[in-house]
């Protein structure tokens, strides 16, 4: 009899952790991708296409907003299950971990001042103050190529914005979409534009391959899975539409 | 265990080190300087004085030093007119405006430690000042003064401390102090553990230095103020 209980009891212990939705993290200071509207919903690109990815491929998901500074390590540590945050595939973060199939190739540019005419190449930024958020490809690029400029870093994609209208610097880099979203559009942004050429994993290997949805290295089960769910909605054409809502391609 | 990552950035940890100690310093000299006359003043006769200094200390005491680093290195930028000013070269760096917010800061608590300092001199000593006519600053700088720093050591010893640690703020307006450079370690390596231990480990061993100063200095000026002896 008491055996019987016991066994209830680890039984009542272990329902939970097997029916345990997954953890998912994103780091919500990137519009149009992932950010937190005004009732404190997580909400975007990367949220409407995880959501579906898990819809099509069967999977209950927990998508919540985590510091950017801690999310890779996070997977690494078994902490989340997976990451949707723009990460870009590159060979670096492919050693520490896995990566589902590409599902977009971003843009990158700068973005300055209207009136700055600055010529956007090492030389021509010699000197100057770029703006750019800690750890990403943008930080990776400028770092590598632009030895001359002074390179501020931030933990979060939505500081170097306050930087750039507060006067600290000359230029960002970023993604295009996230520059236009969420800066340009607005009004502190109406006196800065794109500046400099279209860059993309083809420009630069610090660019990546493109941008997949990060998972534990040693869980292939839900690298498949995933891979699964993006092929759904891929045939489907949910992801068309989600292209076409967000950025009208 | 990655502990080969933090040897490779030894060097990093190095300048972080050296800023934090610097910024610790300066800090810590400027508060001082600033929190002495304050101290007089928040005991002062005057009203509007003892007023005034408590409107200071509780505006400092009272907001989180992180939200003042904000509000300064930030909020401020935001105003046109500021950034067209004389000010704004200065106002610009991070580390004026890091130095700036833990000066206000750290210059609100010490003053509170001084002046609780200042109350607790006996009686006594200051009648001894009058009946010798001491001058006001002779008073000052014999008795009042002497008295006060003598009695805030333990506390005060606490503030440096508290204020060295406080500095690791510093890194969310890009200063790359030691916390700093541990946190671009973590993003640049995705590790967590070894970075922080690693910086841990230093505030850990500048901490012991600082306690070992302020015992030193405990022994030859407070050394009559202890009870067993």
């Amino acid at each position: 009899m008491l055996r019987l209980k016991l066994v209830f009891a680890l039984s009542l212990l272990a329902a939970p952790a097997l029916a345990a939705p997954l953890n998912i993290a994103t780091d919500a200071t990137f519009p149009p991708f992932e950010s937190i509207d005004a009732n404190g919903k997580l909400v975007g690109y990367d949220i409407e296409l995880m959501e579906a990815v898990c819809k099509a491929a069967e999977l209950e998901c927990n998508i919540a907003n985590a510091a950017w500074d801690g999310m890779i390590p996070g997977l690494i540590d078994g902490k989340y299950d997976a990451l949707i945050s723009q990460l870009t595939v590159t060979d670096k973060r492919r050693r520490v971990i896995a990566f589902s199939d590409i599902y977009s190739h971003p843009t990158f540019r700068f973005v300055a001042k209207k009136d700055a005419a600055l010529h956007i190449s090492p030389e021509g930024l010699a000197g100057k103050t770029i703006a750019v958020q800690t750890g990403t490809p943008m930080d990776a690029y400028v770092t590598a190529h632009y030895k001359q400029s002074t390179i501020k870093r931030y933990d979060t994609g939505s500081a170097p914005y306050l930087e750039l209208t507060g006067g600290r610097a000359d230029v960002h880099i970023s993604y295009q979409a996230q520059i236009v979203h969420s800066f340009l559009k607005s009004e502190s942004g109406k006196d800065y534009e794109l500046v400099g050429p279209e860059l993309t994993g083809k420009d630069a290997p610090e660019f990546g391959e493109g941008v997949a949805i990060a998972i534990g290295k040693r869980n292939t089960e839900l690298v498949e899975k995933v891979n699964a769910g993006l092929a759904k909605i891929r045939e489907d054409g949910t992801l068309d539409a989600l292209n076409q809502q967000y950025f009208g391609q | 265990m990655n502990w080969d990552v933090v040897v490779e950035n030894l060097r990093l940890y190095a300048q972080g080190a050296g800023l934090t100690i610097w910024l610790t310093l300066l800090s810590l000299s400027a508060a001082f300087l600033l929190a002495l006359p304050l101290a007089f003043l928040r005991n002062s006769r005057s009203r509007f004085l003892r007023r005034s200094v408590i409107a200071y200390t509780t505006v400092f005491r009272g907001t989180p030093l992180l939200v003042q680093l904000f509000l300064v290195y930030f909020g401020l930028a935001q105003f046109e007119l500021l950034r067209g000013s004389f000010l704004w070269p200065w106002l610009s760096s991070p580390l004026v405006c890091a130095l700036l917010v833990f000066v206000l800061n750290s210059g609100a608590y010490t003053t509170e430690i001084f002046a609780g300092g200042l109350r607790t001199i006996p009686k006594g000593e200051i009648e001894a000042a009058q009946a010798y006519g001491f001058t006001p600053l002779r008073a000052a700088l014999r008795i009042f003064i002497p008295g006060m720093l003598s009695r805030s050591l333990p506390l005060y010893g606490n503030e440096m401390i508290m204020l060295m640690h406080a500095t690791s703020l510093a890194s969310t307006v890009t200063l790359m102090e030691i916390t700093g450079v541990a946190r671009n370690i973590t993003l640049n390596y995705y590790i967590q553990l070894e970075p922080y231990v690693a910086a841990a480990l230093i505030y850990l061993a500048l901490t012991a230095i600082l306690v070992a100063a302020v015992q030193l200095a405990e022994r030859r000026f407070a050394n009559f103020l202890r009870l067993d002896h």
